[in-house]
């Protein structure tokens, strides 16, 4: 009898053994023989669509604009092949993100790859181009087709100058232009000299840092398309001692090029004309800083258009490369059409910029032209020459006189 | 029968042997199907958890503003995408550590009082680590304050301001003109200090921009700035400590000072005067500098996703009109211009001594180049220092205590960094000993060091001699033309001095009526030092008493250092 119970409980241990392997390799191999008999398999959840993440390199003067546009446009839940669509914008000088692309610092941990890039000028765009050309073979940014770099908004750069300084420059040159700011920067009495108040001490010009803000690199080449009143210039007029010395006279005048030299007209506005009289900057940041200025300081500001004009154009431009894949492309060209639209592009109306879309008027109800006309605002700009894009060599040029000349003074 | 019993137990065994072989196989089996049926699919790591608490730096004088802002950001209770709370944590510091903490990657943001720092610091990471990518990432601003010339407004007056514009040059014609006249500004560590130095340099150079290193180096430039430095009471570790000790000690003997403009305001109301302001902030005619209190974050390798993410709320807090609002509330201007500062709430008023249609003119800010020379030739301009460190060595001091005190002291003496700079060194317990006689540190730096490791604790504690014995040493030498003060540390009561503390006190006080100014910096070291001894012979010299302890003392002396 005992010999039997043992046997019994041997094969009752061997039975349940057995039992566990049969259901755990059954389970395991359910789906492979459902699949092969052709039955539906076990149901499982089906897996949400991955979103395409769009991240957009963004020139500063847009990207207040472009991340409300972004925000917007995330909320409505825009999606491409069934795919939900996410854009980031990261804000960035243009100077900085070409920089940027040239030394391969995109795509690091925790910073994924660009899917596009707003810069601040379509020359920009060709300088990296240029780099990738040497590097890769080919263009990393089109230029023409589907992916093309498309021009978003556009501002012009104007001088936005004190208006009490203004009319005592007014009075005493006529006209402001380069020449004129180049005289008043240089009067050794400051503003008295000029018929100006003591108090008001020297003539302060305002010019971003060239290192930090695309838009010094811009005033720098609208003076010297004034110096040689011309629209297009060479690497041998930047070299000419002559207007090297007269545009260091000129860069005598600014306050400030250290890192308060990366903002420009939000320094006019915070620091009113302690730290500048005026200067030439983008329209679409005077206009936007106008009201401030009004708030902060009593004396509010002029805008006068220049003779030789000069502007940004912010296109957006997709990046080519195998770093990002196609659909996040496309995605991408999604933002873009969006950026584009009447609605959006009527939101750029209201921060100052010219809508790259012609369906939408300068001078509609919500126009900055519009409501600041009495401070010299104007919807079209009469009489002015369009300044040629300078070639690389040129901002080269320009770049190292900077940094040997002012930067270093 | 004993042998079917073992044969049955053998097989039983058995059988459990091979169940437990079947189960493990079994359970092999379902765990390739769990996997199979998660969700994440069986080959994905588990996501690790970055960091979510951003640590800030900044710098001493924003202490209210700060204190404020990022306990209301931490009261959010935001939290990261993957479930970390959002937080920011903070540590106070003079920009000069802030940098160098910065460099070891101790935070991954900072708030100086300027962005002059900003470029220092770039230019210092890029030296370190050869990187032509900037260590300064995103930068904004929420807040700014000019820098002025705080002066008590019978002073102000007595030089006709406001009909009157004053200046730099006026302020420094006074003080040569005027032996009583008082004033002070921050040494080049803070930017105010750094500013109002490169205002001297300015007005030595005869300029009002485009200062160079030569106009810097120019031995007339350096004669004029050091003729002025010597009107310099002494210095100090920056406005924020200055302030808060004209609050608790009174207006004493100075007459001006610089500082941010929202610390006239802070001053003014913490002091409550119902007859107009007590300070009054002048806008120095020649022009002044900004401080634009950057919050900058840093792009140091280890900075995480979610770190990023609490700086991009943080910065969003701080610029939303409520938060702005606050700013303003401080005494700041906030960078937000459709606040304006002459609304209702606005404190910036006459009443509270402050303009807010000035400054009219700024002086140019020079290249990070020449700014660095400032700072460097500015310790052979500032006013000399002639120094005597007193230390108890009692028997109270064994241990842990004396330990600490001389680590101080060594701190104390490495951060001085002059070698024209007089220490000397006096201990006291029993009796008084000079340890280290006083000279130029270039000539004792290292006999000092030597003579602060062999400071040993036993016997009575003979503070007021130890302090009559420095004084009068001070007196002897008769050095006007430098700043002259000692420091004293005791932990505990006077009781083997031969010298009474009515007679020490006279004896100050007619001193430095009659001969030369000796100011007495008195550290309590521990709850056991007598407060009231000390603060009777800080009061008659001019100084000040601070507490230290064994965790403290160390820091205390550093910040004394900067006195000098």
């Amino acid at each position: 009898m005992t010999m039997d119970r043992t046997r019994l409980t041997f094969f009752v241990i061997i039975g349940v053994a057995v039992l566990v392997v049969v259901c755990g390799v059954g389970i395991s191999l359910l789906p492979r023989i459902t699949g092969s008999l052709g039955l539906s398999p076990m149901p499982t959840p089906a897996p949400a669509a991955e979103t395409l993440e769009v991240r957009v390199v963004c020139a500063l003067p847009v990207e207040p604009w472009v991340t409300e546009a972004a925000k917007q446009f995330n909320a409505e839940g825009h999606t491409l092949e069934g795919h939900p669509i996410h854009v980031e914008i990261v804000p960035m000088d243009g100077l900085t993100a070409k920089g940027r692309y040239e030394r391969g610092e995109f795509g690091t941990e925790g910073s994924p790859y660009p899917t596009a890039w707003i810069p601040d000028s379509r020359y920009l765009v060709e300088l990296v181009n240029a780099t990738y050309k040497d590097l890769r073979g080919r263009d990393v940014f089109l230029t023409d087709g589907e992916y093309r770099a498309r021009p978003i908004a556009v501002s012009l750069f104007a001088w936005g100058i004190y208006a009490t300084r203004e009319k005592v420059l007014r009075e005493k040159y006529g006209e402001i232009d380069w020449h004129a700011i180049h005289d008043a920067a240089t009067a050794k009495g400051g503003w008295p000299e000029l018929g100006g108040n003591l108090e008001w001490g020297y003539f302060k010009l305002v010019v971003p840092n060239p290192n930090k803000n695309v838009g010094g690199l811009a005033a720098m080449v609208a003076a010297a398309g004034e110096y040689y009143d011309k629209n297009i210039i060479g690497v041998e007029d930047v070299m000419d001692p002559a207007f090297q010395a007269w545009l260091g006279e000129l860069m005598g005048a600014v306050t400030d090029f250290s890192s308060l030299g990366a903002y420009s007209v939000e320094n006019l506005a915070l620091f009113g004309y302690s730290m500048g009289d005026g200067g030439q900057l983008l329209e679409s940041d005077l206009l936007v800083n106008m009201q401030g200025i009004q708030t902060r300081w009593a004396d509010p500001l002029v805008i006068v258009y220049p003779q030789y004009v000069t502007w940004f154009d912010f296109p957006f431009t997709v990046w080519m490369g195998p770093e990002t894949t196609a659909q996040e492309k496309n995605a991408a060209l999604e933002f873009e059409k969006y950026l584009l639209s009447p609605e959006v592009q009527q939101q750029a109306l209201k921060r100052g910029l010219r809508p790259a879309n012609p369906d939408v008027p300068l001078d509609g109800p919500d126009s900055l032209f519009v409501k600041w006309q009495s401070q010299g605002a104007k919807v079209v700009v009469p009489r002015a020459t369009a300044m040629r894009s300078p070639d690389r060599d040129v901002l080269d040029a320009l770049l190292k006189w900077f940094d040997r000349n002012v930067a270093q003074r | 029968m004993r042998r079917k019993q073992t044969s049955g137990t053998i097989a039983v065994l058995a059988g459990l042997l091979i169940l437990l072989v079947f189960v493990i196989i079994g359970c092999c089996s379902c765990w390739g199907v769990l996997n199979r049926l998660a969700p994440s699919g069986g080959e994905t790591p588990m996501p690790v958890r970055s960091q979510a608490t951003l640590r800030l730096a900044y710098s001493p004088e924003k202490e209210p503003l700060l204190s404020e802002l990022v306990t209301g950001f931490n009261a959010l209770g935001l939290t990261t995408p993957d479930g970390q709370p959002m937080t920011v944590e903070t540590v106070q510091l003079e920009p000069d550590a802030m940098i160098q903490g910065a460099l070891s990657g101790d935070f991954q943001a900072i708030t100086p009082d300027s962005s002059i720092w900003l470029d220092q610091l770039d230019r210092a990471w890029q030296e370190q680590t050869g990187s032509e990518s900037p260590l300064v990432g995103q930068t904004v601003r929420y807040a700014i304050s000019p820098i002025v010339i705080a002066m008590w407004a019978d002073v102000a007056q007595g030089m006709g301001y406001p009909a009157q514009p004053v200046g730099w040059l006026d302020l420094l014609a006074r003080a040569q003109s005027d032996p009583n006249f008082g004033w002070s500004h921050p040494s080049t560590t803070t930017a105010s200090g750094l500013l109002a130095t490169l205002a001297e340099f300015y007005a030595g150079a005869g300029k009002t921009r485009g200062l160079t290193e030569e106009d810097v180096q120019r031995q007339s430039t350096l004669d004029y700035v050091a003729a002025i430095e010597k009107t310099v009471r002494y210095y100090g570790e920056g406005e924020w400590a200055l302030v808060q000790r004209l609050l608790s000690e009174g207006r004493g003997d100075l007459d001006a000072f610089v500082c941010q403009e929202q610390l006239v305001i802070y001053y003014n109301r913490q002091a409550g005067s119902s007859s107009g302001p007590a300070l009054v902030a002048v806008y120095p005619k020649e022009g002044s500098l900004w401080e634009d209190h950057p919050l900058a974050l840093l792009e140091t390798p280890d900075l995480t996703a979610n770190q990023r993410l609490v700086f991009s709320r943080f910065v969003e807090y701080l610029q939303s009109s409520e938060t702005q609002a606050r700013v303003l509330a401080h005494g700041y201007r906030p960078t937000d211009l459709s606040i304006s500062l002459s609304g209702p709430d606005s404190p910036f008023t006459s009443d509270l001594g402050v303009d807010p249609a000035q400054p009219q003119t700024a002086l140019q800010v020079p290249s990070p180049a020449v700014v660095q020379v400032v700072q460097d030739v500015w310790w052979y301009t500032k006013r000399h220092t002639n120094v005597y460190l007193v230390a108890d060595t009692s028997g109270s001091m064994e241990g842990e205590k004396l330990e600490s005190a001389q680590e101080a002291l060594r701190i104390f003496v490495e951060q001085i960094k002059g070698d024209v700079e007089r220490v000397g060194l006096i201990e006291f317990a029993s009796d008084v000993y000079d340890v280290v006689e006083m000279d130029e540190l270039g000539r004792n730096r290292e006999k000092l060091m030597a003579g602060i490791d062999g400071l040993w604790a036993g016997g009575d504690t003979s503070l007021l001699d130890g302090v009559k014995v420095a004084y009068d040493r001070l007196q002897e030498r008769g050095d006007t033309e430098r700043i002259n003060a000692i420091v004293v540390m005791t932990d505990g009561l006077e009781n083997d001095s031969v010298i009474s503390l009515y007679e020490l006190i006279s004896r100050i006080k007619e001193g430095n009526a009659r001969g030369v100014r000796v100011v007495v910096f008195c550290i309590a070291y521990g709850d056991d030092a007598d407060l009231n001894t000390l603060r009777a012979i800080a009061e008659a010299s001019g100084g000040d008493v601070r507490r230290g302890d064994p965790e403290t003392i160390r820091q205390l002396y550093k910040i004394l250092s900067t006195y000098f």
